[in-house]
């Protein structure tokens, strides 16, 4: 995790195309100038970027269901709950999957475990659209060669 | 059985928290409710759930962009609904 760069997962786990299900790993940096201000002397991941976490999982997860020809932005945040603290050093496994596919959204449920134990989850709504330009597809074709994308999973 | 209107009236007023009483099939769902892009994906997801359809949203927004419709075809709700019909009865015919 390279929360300066908002670059929030490390690899994925698991995709699978039938069941529109996706499973990330990613850990919490053990230091980062975030922990100096959240909080003092108690350091916790912040909620937020958390949340950034699950949305850009189920951004990952999108990415892969419309074969890499469409980008997703985040568009809402429902029912968001942090059940948990997360701390420094600390593994995340992020889960989403698909609920609705729309005419340019997505809905989708996402979740943070740690060792096996519900962190957070929420419901999040993703819009999408066609590659605005090259650059970002170079880039999120050099992101998902980091993260190990699984590029054998996508339509020929 | 309720109307496509009355669902639909009922799902925006659940959805965007604006009174049932004001809504009538004559009400823009942009003009006249105030309703915005966001807040039409809520309605459109409830939309799809409700009637087992996949609101074209994407393709109605291009034809409005490309001058080729207005809103008023697709926002206007007694259009709307009469659009949701459509959606519903080529669904019924192609699962026969």
């Amino acid at each position: 995790m390279r929360i300066e760069y908002f670059q929030l997962i490390d690899r994925i786990l698991d995709l699978n195309m039938d069941e529109k299900t996706i499973s990330v790993e990613a850990q919490v940096p053990k230091e980062s100038t975030i922990f100096e201000g959240h909080f003092p002397g108690y350091p916790i991941m912040p909620g937020v970027l958390l949340i950034e976490a699950m949305a850009q999982t189920a951004g990952w997860l999108l990415l892969a269901l419309m074969n890499f020809e469409r980008m997703p932005f985040l568009a809402a945040v429902k029912e968001a709950k942090m059940r948990g603290f997360v701390t420094p050093g600390e593994v995340l496994t992020v889960e989403a999957n698909l609920v609705h596919e729309g005419s340019g959204y997505a809905i989708t449920d996402a979740k943070i475990k740690v060792a096996g134990k519900l962190r957070c989850n929420s419901t999040i709504m993703l819009t999408h659209v066609p590659f605005p330009n090259p650059d970002l597809r170079r880039h999120m074709d050099a992101m998902a060669e980091r993260i190990g994308f699984p590029k054998q999973a996508l339509l020929p | 059985m309720s109307s496509t209107f009355d669902q639909v009236a009922t799902i925006i007023a659940e959805t965007c928290d604006i009174p049932r009483d004001t809504i009538t099939p004559d009400s823009h769902a942009i003009d006249d409710l105030g309703i915005d892009s966001l807040d039409f994906l809520d309605i459109a997801f409830a939309i799809d759930k409700a009637f087992g359809i996949k609101l074209p949203l994407e393709k109605w927004t291009q034809e409005v962009n490309d001058g080729k419709a207005t809103t008023e075809q697709y926002f206007v709700l007694k259009n709307l609904c009469a659009r949701i019909d459509e959606l519903v009865a080529a669904k019924g015919a192609g699962a026969t």
